[in-house]
């Protein structure tokens, strides 16, 4: 199995506090990899660290064997990453399809782009999207009105049609109805396999839904990695979230 | 509704949409372009062309403001450096230049304060004076109204928008440029004979036809440069550049993570934008036969803005047209005493009121009535087709 994602000793001091310390895992290709861990675990941070967004202090993170370590966002992109915020990044101004287009980068230079059409295989690519993240009937509709479901369905998308060979989702179940859980279960499911990805979750209804294997944080350190039935049961785990009122 | 219903009817809204946005170009282009069919005093057309030179201004304004979120408060000194180049190599074709005792073109002022005595030749009446000297060709004034905007906006806009400055801190320093600029310009007064600006101008000349700014030829040079800047300009914000770049605008943080480097689009249209301002400058010396620091006002920068909002700024026609309207009514409403006090008030009060009430301007409005009367063509339509449908099942 080919690693896809490989984070070794990765650690960020914040003037001395460290927010992610020593973390090192390897996320193989075609993985789902849920990070569970209690509030101020260093969930986001570490996704930060791996798109690019903050600036680690120490260690290393390769992406299919390459060093992207603390490059610019924009060249973590190109190599890969593709990333979901917890609070939905969609182009409010534009039409979903018209953020579908933006996501379809085949080349994302100026000058490359300086034409009216899209290439045909990214046009392709669109279409393939909307029939999977059922966006069509609002095709038109300015993102920026769009139910907070569908605008996360649309983030999806976007990074589906993007190409992301590794997908971070940050909470991607983050205030939507049961239902919206379940179509969003379903999609996750159905990239399972074709991406890799990376879901930092709470609701443990969802990752036992989607999860195959999880990883603990705690403080900034990797606490524990294995199976859903192992994690459970690990006492260390029950004695992180002591005071949280445990996994529920 | 079905699904599939719905996503025709979206197409041809889009369809229709598309269909009335060229008709207004198109539209607009013949007005501009057949106007000295009716107008026939060639003062009224002259007048017209300088509004048209603000319309391009407009243009620029909507590519950086409306399509980039980029609100550029010193657009003056593209303008500006446009105009002063143009007007270089136009002084030294004056008649005037021609007369100041030496065998090749020398500006009239640059000798008023020479010492006595000293060399009439371009090299060394001052220290500056041989600046001057690759104007003595008109191509390189022409050229460099354009090639030297687009220089300083790329310099600027690489620092600027490389470092992730966005917002209002562009403005400022927009604003605080345009500035530095005009005081360096009137501080310089050996070679731009400062607050006096440069006047006494001759005519452009090409191959050996002059443009006499009263003349329709002149005109045409005017609508026929706007015509192309804003068919140009629309090919442009409908590129996929186009549609990224207001993606940038949207969210740049995402842009990013897409794989865009945003600060590259930024810094690509933010140029495009000074160049058009530069092409401006270089037209209004043409028409208005005079460079003057006051292109660098701020009010005038400012007026620009207030001219993109009224017309609205995510609309390049609608910009432009904000732009020439504006300045039609002040020049008609200023030739009374009372309303030439007011005008400022006026303006500044409409300006309110536009960010206020219709953030999208004229074009805003003009785009909900076009949504309107389509969106009761498809509903006759549905009808239509219900009560054939009916009929049949009867």
């Amino acid at each position: 199995m080919t690693a896809a994602l490989t984070i070794d000793g990765l650690t960020v001091d914040f003037g001395g506090f460290k927010a992610v310390d020593g973390f090192t895992t390897v996320v193989n290709e075609g993985e789902l990899r849920v990070i569970l861990g209690p509030n101020g675990a260093g969930k986001t941070t570490l996704m930060d660290l791996i798109s690019g967004k903050t600036a680690s202090t120490a260690g290393d993170v390769h992406l299919f064997g390459e060093n992207i370590t603390n490059r610019p966002e924009h060249i973590i992109s190109r190599h890969g990453v593709g990333r979901k915020f917890q609070i939905p990044s969609v182009f409010r101004d534009l039409t979903v399809r018209q953020n579908l287009e933006v996501a379809a980068s085949g080349d994302p230079g100026v000058f490359r782009n300086l034409r009216l059409h899209m290439a045909g295989e990214d046009r392709a690519r669109v279409e393939d999207v909307i029939e999977l993240t059922r966006l069509g009937p609002v095709l038109g509709t300015i993102a920026g009105e769009l139910s907070h479901g569908q605008m996360q369905w649309l983030e999806l998308g976007m990074l589906i049609t993007q190409q992301a060979k590794v997908i971070l989702l940050d909470e991607p179940t983050a205030g939507m109805t049961g239902a919206e859980t379940f179509r969003t279960a379903e999609i996750i499911n159905e990239m399972k396999g074709s991406h890799t990805i990376l879901v930092v979750e709470h609701d443990m209804a969802f990752v036992r839904e989607i999860a195959e294997r999880i990883t603990v944080m705690h403080m900034g350190k990797l606490l524990a990695e294995g199976p859903m039935e192992r994690i459970e049961t690990d006492p260390k785990v029950r004695e992180a979230y002591l005071g949280s009122g445990g996994i529920h | 509704m079905t699904v599939q219903e719905t996503s025709t009817n979206s197409g041809a809204v889009r369809r229709f949409e598309r269909a009335a946005d060229w008709a207004i170009y198109a539209l607009f282009i013949a007005i501009v372009l057949g106007l000295p069919l009716v107008v026939d005093d060639v003062f009224w057309l002259n007048r017209i062309a300088k509004y048209l030179v603000f319309g391009m201004l407009g243009i620029a304004i909507a590519l950086s403001w409306g399509y980039a979120g980029i609100l550029n408060l010193g657009q003056g000194l593209f303008f500006g450096l446009g105009a002063y180049m143009t007007a270089m190599s136009l002084k030294l074709m004056s008649a005037t230049s021609l007369q100041q005792g030496s065998d090749k073109p020398v500006p009239d002022f640059m000798l008023w304060n020479a010492e006595p005595g000293a060399v009439t030749d371009l090299c060394c009446i001052n220290k500056g004076s041989f600046l001057w000297i690759p104007f003595q060709a008109q191509w390189f004034g022409l050229a460099m109204a354009i090639v030297v905007p687009l220089i300083v906006a790329f310099i600027l806009s690489s620092s600027i928008f490389r470092l992730r400055v966005s917002g209002v801190y562009v403005a400022i320093i927009t604003l605080a440029l345009v500035l530095l600029v005009r005081l360096l310009i009137i501080d310089a007064q050996p070679i731009t004979n400062g607050f006096n600006g440069l006047t006494d101008l001759g005519w452009l000349t090409i191959s050996g036809f002059e443009f006499d700014p009263y003349m329709v030829e002149t005109y045409y040079v005017v609508a026929g440069s706007l015509s192309v800047v804003l068919l140009l300009g629309r090919w442009l914000v409908s590129t996929r550049a186009g549609l990224i770049l207001q993606s940038t605008r949207d969210d740049p943080t995402r842009a990013r993570y897409l794989g865009y480097d945003v600060a590259a689009y930024q810094i690509f249209f933010f140029t495009i934008s000074a160049g058009i301002a530069g092409f401006a400058g270089l037209l209004y010396v043409v028409a208005a036969e005079f460079a003057s620091p006051s292109f660098m006002d701020i009010g005038f920068s400012i007026s620009m803005v207030v001219w993109a909002a009224v017309g609205g700024r995510n609309s390049l026609i609608g910009a432009c047209i904000g732009a020439i309207l504006i300045n039609t009514v002040e020049a008609t409403a200023s030739e009374t005493e009372i309303f030439k006090e007011a005008w400022k008030l006026i303006i500044g009060g409409v300006f309110i009121f536009v960010v206020l009430y219709m953030p999208n301007g004229l074009a805003g409005i003009a785009r909900d009535l076009v949504a309107r009367i389509q969106r009761k063509r498809v509903d006759e339509g549905t009808q239509t087709a219900t009560a054939a449908a009916n009929r049949r099942q009867a």
